[in-house]
């Protein structure tokens, strides 16, 4: 056989050596086509492979479209098998050629042989070609009918891709109803499991616009189908039980009992050597007894083991996958996994970012009886060759010390980081040293006296740098070369580019005047001065600040600047424990592996429509944009809050509270959306700008000002009559959807009556129907409901397509609009808003 | 569900591409791919799960072949990773190996395999042995079958039979003229000792391997001396759960051939056979080296293939060691082996030598980990012992057999 041709990355398709092998091969296939001469099989598989192995590496061999369906006349099945490839591969960009294919594939599709009749029926669904849908439907008929198993799984696939090309006629067609006998009825298994696969991804997206596909949804997980599948579970492959174990997650038990019965049927599955059946079983588990304290915990014991195992015995990229979800686990529930700390040891030759999860882990389950162990060996990776975990490592080792167990020993092993006189191992020492302190002032005494023997000018990192300034200025008493070595450090202020060192310079220096005034003197007047003359606005107003404060009282400025310290008790968490628990909520999902949850990562813009529809089923989605920067803002706030001192923080807070401010969730929940609105009108006199180019930062400015983030609506909002009988048909939503621009995004509260009446989507469609807003797809389950709602002008055939998205338990709810007329859209949010307000009061 | 599956070679050209559902995955996405291998300097820094711009893209390398597969939607993650980790082991198998020729000039059969395996981004079976029916391997009897016959069919005519039995893992009618069973023992024992020669972790992973060549039906049992020891077990899916849970006795209908029935850990272990002292002093802008290896604990049975590999740290300019047995290499990225083989009688093998450090280091600071590599034949340390195997209908002749063996796993000494 001919190896394929080597291939440049760079060749195009156009390359003119490739384009005259391809009329070449063309010729040649003609010459085959009709001859029936003996041997003329194996010609033409050597040809047919050129030319696979041409598209292959990506030269368009399309132009033999025609000659290759003439030579597919043959018994041969592997060039049979070659030619459905080629064909897949090219139909969708040839529709008229593609019709060529159907003859022969169609006749294919009624070969005594299971194995062409399925093969044929596979292509025949994978042309994805619209306007041969009218063919594929006799063939797939036949195939759910089949007598062999082999051929019912792929048509059972081939219902699945048509839905996909046309969804209409495989709903006419009633496919979906067939595919749900056949789930609950044959024999195969994989049949079964390709049901079922098919049936949840039709039902899903035809959930939105057909009240009998949703129940139909539904009934998928009710208890009937649940036990029936449970109960069959030893005889599916294993993905088809990853499948199966999905749904039954999905699944709500109604008592105890029933949660028990499960867990027991399916305990065998945690020790099965497919690690994706593993994770999908530990998700049904830790879901069913979220409700359950103590059987929760058990739980816990019960996976460890296997998770523990899985992580030891895959390939380093299953390991990978594992650890990400046993980190998280960890995060949850650390002290189960206390005993188990020398799982998390990392190995020299380990990737990084599988280090990485290790020492955070280590971190975590750090408690009184393992610190000892834990910390040694955490020291032993700071002479690690990889400086990124080296320093990681330190870092863990002072996370560690703040976590208050066995300090004592802790603090030795930081100071000999210092004597190891490396300096990114001095950096980061330097920095957890001064958290130390701050946490723990009793320890003062040993920490200075080796942070004093350090030279500044082996430190060079601003983080480290700014840790030492502050050190010196708090301790400046304890320190006899302190203000020298202040006084140093300021003649070289221009050489120094970050501002974060020089203005915990300044207050350094400000606060030894105020203990050793006739030494430092000099230094705080070179240092104002030159804090003044900062080009740094920070800078520059901190300077400014303390020039005042000496100026109008020196002993309110002794004050301020050192106050009475307090120990730091807790330092800031810098996840939020509801980013937490949305990803455990996402358990065995990739937001596990990124550590986000699904809606901080998926870009909405990047999904195809019919990943859109999808979306619309599974609505783990949550709120974004405004939670999504509050995070962000509060984990700077957090790390500026750790380097200064408490007397420092109120300069900080202005920015923090900014950022809170931003992201506030609206302060009354009980208070019915409707006086929001009137504020809202009271805002408009005060703050005319017309809705169309109302800007960012004017919603900033609201937000500042702790009104409720609404835009201010023009003086005279045009008027929108909304036509009761709209029709929009999901098709066109989804393409209006991805065409249009926001026009605007609001958040706002909903009414406690609202949040009671909201136990399932469809109440509040009808009640929406009611003030001609029409819904066209909606899902999710209690806290967390998402809807996708239009309107249409009385008048004209202009649209409005919302987005909501509703969290009942913090009675919230954000919509997102998009208009045709976009002059109109805040007026529309009115109309919504003041609808939405009325739900559940009627 | 996954949407494309790329295979690349390892200079990054594309070698085979299988789209998987209607929405088309352009190549491109393996441009950008690469550029970011690149970027990350190699592709064992790479993460498995990597989003890019436009997909989700999860990847394995084996054998310098990337494995590359593409969604867009939330999924499992280790469903994707363990799908092609099983695609990778089946084309291994399929291909005698697994390499840039090996799959140029198969790639008609991986593509049928892929067809096979996986359907709509849904995976289908991985079983070998039932593909091995659908497709016939390109092994060497079936090329030369089909040079004596003309034939040139590698397509079995009949569908498996096992797609409509209980055991889907067995195929129905096998039938060998020697029955016979061999049951290995595979383990690999994962050691960690510290700075101050302690032993800080060890434990062993460890595999039961069957290979079964038995006709018909066969049913067996397996039972070990001393279940007790181990810490936790996973099954290959022809495993009973019941018999385990309630006498430790493995019960299973096997596969035909060779698979791994069962794999377990055994945690907590008190000693190592081997003993490395590695032993590091700088003065004055050098180091000197030495390393000491020897027999700790006399598991009974020679201990072979000895080697010691470290990294030197990237602070030596150059290093000059010497050993009393064995080899010693350095490569040119400062890989060094120390290959003893077994340990003689009469001395214990040392490594000795001086390293050269960068101009302006009195001292070492980074100290390199030692990894040792060894293999026991004939003993399993954790001490797992396999009591009994028998059939249920027991054929006329029948041959069992039964093997152990120990190798290092991560195995390492720190400095």
């Amino acid at each position: 056989m001919a190896p394929p041709a080597q291939s440049q990355r760079t060749q195009s398709p156009s390359q003119p050596s490739g384009k005259g092998e391809v009329s070449d091969l063309k010729t040649q296939l003609r010459q085959l086509a009709g001859s029936r001469a003996p041997g003329v099989d194996d010609s033409k598989r050597e040809l047919f492979k050129k030319v696979i192995s041409y598209m292959t590496i990506g030269i368009d061999v399309s132009s033999v479209f025609g000659e290759m369906v003439m030579c597919s006349v043959t018994p041969d099945i592997v060039l049979k098998k070659m030619c459905y490839l080629y064909v897949g591969n090219y139909a969708k960009v040839n529709p008229d050629l593609a019709l060529l294919t159907i003859n022969f594939l169609q006749r294919d599709c009624k070969d005594q042989d299971p194995m062409i009749r399925g093969l044929a029926l596979r292509s025949l669904c994978s042309l994805r070609v619209a306007n041969l849908v009218e063919y594929l439907v006799g063939p797939l008929g036949l195939g759910l009918k089949d007598s062999n198993s082999y051929v019912r799984t792929v048509a059972v696939i081939g219902v699945l891709k048509l839905y996909h090309i046309s969804a209409s006629t495989c709903i006419d067609e009633e496919f979906p109803l067939t595919l749900k006998h056949l789930m609950l009825n044959d024999p195969d298994a994989q049949v079964v499991a390709n049901c079922l696969t098919a049936l949840q991804e039709i039902w899903s997206a035809e959930a939105s616009n057909s009240e009998d596909a949703s129940r139909e949804r539904e009934a998928l997980i009710s208890k009937p189908v649940i036990y029936y599948f449970l109960n069959r579970m030893r005889v599916f492959s294993e993905w088809a039980q990853c499948i199966v174990l999905e749904l039954v997650g999905k699944y709500v038990p109604s008592d105890n009992n029933e949660i028990f019965d499960i867990m027991n049927l399916l305990e065998d599955r945690l020790q099965h050597a497919n690690g994706a059946v593993v994770l999908a079983t530990i998700k049904v588990f830790l879901h069913l007894t979220l409700s359950m304290n103590d059987v929760h915990q058990q739980v816990y014991e019960r996976i460890k083991a296997p998770l523990l195992t899985l992580v030891s015995s895959g390939s380093p990229e299953q390991s990978y996958a594992v650890l990400s979800h046993l980190h998280l686990l960890v995060m949850r529930a650390p002290f189960i996994f206390a005993s188990d700390y020398k799982h998390f040891y990392c190995q020299y030759n380990e990737p990084s970012y599988v280090k990485k999860l290790k020492l955070e882990m280590l971190t975590a389950v750090a408690n009184e009886s393992n610190t000892y162990e834990i910390v040694t060996e955490l020291c032993e990776y700071a002479a690690n060759v990889d400086i990124p975990i080296a320093r990681e490592s330190i870092r863990a080792v002072g996370k560690i010390a703040l976590q208050q167990y066995d300090v004592n020993a802790i603090v030795d092993r930081l100071l000999q980081f210092l004597e190891m006189e490396k300096d990114y191992v001095t950096a980061e020492a330097l920095v957890l040293v001064k958290d130390l302190l701050r946490k723990y002032p009793q320890w003062s005494h040993d920490c200075i006296a080796v942070v004093g023997s350090i030279s500044s000018n082996n430190v060079q990192e601003p983080k480290a740098k700014a840790a030492l300034i502050w050190m010196l200025g708090e301790y400046s008493q304890e320190m006899h070369d302190a203000p020298y070595i202040l006084e140093s450090l300021i003649e070289n202020w221009d050489d120094e580019h970050s501002a974060e060192v020089r203005l915990h310079l300044v207050t350094a220096v400000m606060k030894c005047f105020f203990k050793r005034a006739p030494e430092t003197q000099k230094a705080l007047g070179a240092a104002l001065s030159a804090g003044l003359a900062d080009f740094h606005q920070d800078v520059h107003d901190r300077a400014l600040f303390y020039y005042r404060l000496l100026q109008y009282n020196a002993s309110v400025a002794e004050s301020v600047v050192n106050p009475p310290k307090q120990a730091v008790s807790v330092f800031a968490d810098t996840q939020s424990s509801e980013i937490k628990d949305r990803i455990f909520d996402e358990f065995n999902s990739l937001s596990v592996v990124y550590q986000k949850p699904s809606y901080m990562f998926t870009d909405k813009e990047h999904r195809g429509p019919f990943e859109f529809s999808d979306e619309l089923g599974n609505l783990s989605i949550g709120a974004e944009a405004a939670e999504n920067v509050a995070p962000a803002l509060m984990v700077e706030a957090n790390d500026k809050d750790l380097l200064l001192s408490t007397s420092e923080k109120e300069e900080i807070k202005g920015p923090a509270y900014n950022g809170s401010a931003y992201s506030a969730p609206l302060y009354d929940a009980s208070s019915p959306s409707v006086s929001s609105l009137s504020m809202q009108s009271e805002l408009a006199i005060s703050n005319p700008i017309s809705a169309g180019n109302a800007s960012p930062s004017i919603f900033a400015i609201d937000d500042l000002l702790g009104l409720v983030p609404a835009t201010a609506p023009a003086p005279l909002p045009p008027q929108v009559k909304l036509n009761s009988k709209a029709a929009l048909d999901p098709g066109t939503f989804q393409q209006k959807w991805r065409q249009l621009s926001l026009a605007l995004s609001q958040d706002f509260t909903i009414s406690p009556q609202g949040v009671a009446a909201l136990t399932t989507p469809q109440t509040l469609l009808r009640h929406m129907q009611g003030h001609s807003i029409h819904c066209i797809a909606s899902g999710g389950q209690s806290p967390n409901f998402k809807f996708f709602f239009f309107g249409q002008k009385a008048e004209e055939s202009s649209n409005y397509l919302v987005e909501c998205i509703i969290n009942t338990s913090s009675a919230k709810a954000q919509i997102k609009i998009k208009a045709d007329d976009q002059t109109t859209s805040q007026a529309f949010s009115d109309l919504f808003q003041s609808a939405l307000s009325k739900f559940g009061s009627s | 569900m996954l949407q494309c599956i790329f295979l690349l070679s390892d200079s990054g050209e594309v070698m085979l591409e299988k789209q998987l559902t209607g929405h088309r995955v352009d190549r491109s996405i393996c441009d950008w791919f690469w550029d970011h291998v690149l970027s990350q300097g190699d592709s064992f820094k790479l993460m498995p799960v990597i989003a890019s711009p436009t997909h989700y893209l999860f990847q394995i390398v084996r054998e310098g072949i990337t494995f590359l597969a593409c969604t867009q939607v939330e999924m499992a993650p280790l469903m994707g990773i363990e799908f092609l980790c099983r695609v990778a082991d089946v084309l291994t198998e399929y291909l005698g190996g697994l390499n840039e020729d090996l799959i140029k000039d198969n790639f008609v059969i991986v593509y049928e395999l892929l067809d096979e395996m996986i359907d709509n981004g849904f995976p289908l079976t991985t079983e070998p042995n039932i593909l091995r029916e659908m497709i016939a391997p390109p092994n060497i009897v079936s090329k030369m079958l089909s040079v004596v016959t003309g034939n040139t069919n590698n397509m079995s005519d009949t569908l498996p039979g096992a797609t409509a039995s209980c055991v889907p893992w067995r195929t129905t009618d096998v039938k060998y003229a020697n029955n016979e069973v061999y049951v290995d023992l595979v383990e690999e024992m994962d050691a960690t000792i510290n700075r101050d020669g302690v032993l800080v972790k060890c434990e062993i992973y460890g595999e039961v391997q069957v290979n079964a060549l038995l006709s018909g039906l066969p049913d067996l049992t397996l039972s070990f001396a001393n279940p007790s020891i181990l810490d936790d077990v996973r099954f290959h899916p022809c495993v009973r759960f019941r018999p385990w849970e309630a006498n430790q006795i493995l019960s299973f209908v096997p596969p035909d051939g060779q698979f791994k029935l069962m794999s377990y850990r055994v945690k907590k272990l008190k000693s190592t056979p081997i003993y490395v002292k590695p032993q590091l002093t700088s003065s004055a802008g050098t180091c000197r080296i030495s390393v000491m290896v020897g027999i700790r604990n006399d598991p009974g049975k020679t201990i072979d293939s000895i080697t010691l590999q470290f990294q030197l740290p990237p602070c030596i300019l150059s290093a000059d060691l010497s050993s009393n047995h064995g080899t010693v290499d350095i490569l040119t990225n400062k890989m060094c082996t120390w290959s003893i083989g077994r340990i003689p009688k009469d001395k214990a093998p040392a490594l000795t030598g001086t390293m050269v450090l960068e101009a302006g280091l009195d001292c070492l600071k980074v100290f390199p980990t030692f990894q040792l590599g060894f293999r026991i034949m004939g003993i399993a340390l954790s001490g797992l012992q396999i009591d009994k195997l028998d059939l249920k209908v027991v054929p006329n002749r029948l041959y069992k057999g039964f093997r152990a063996l120990t190798r290092a796993g991560e195995y390492q000494v720190r400095s």
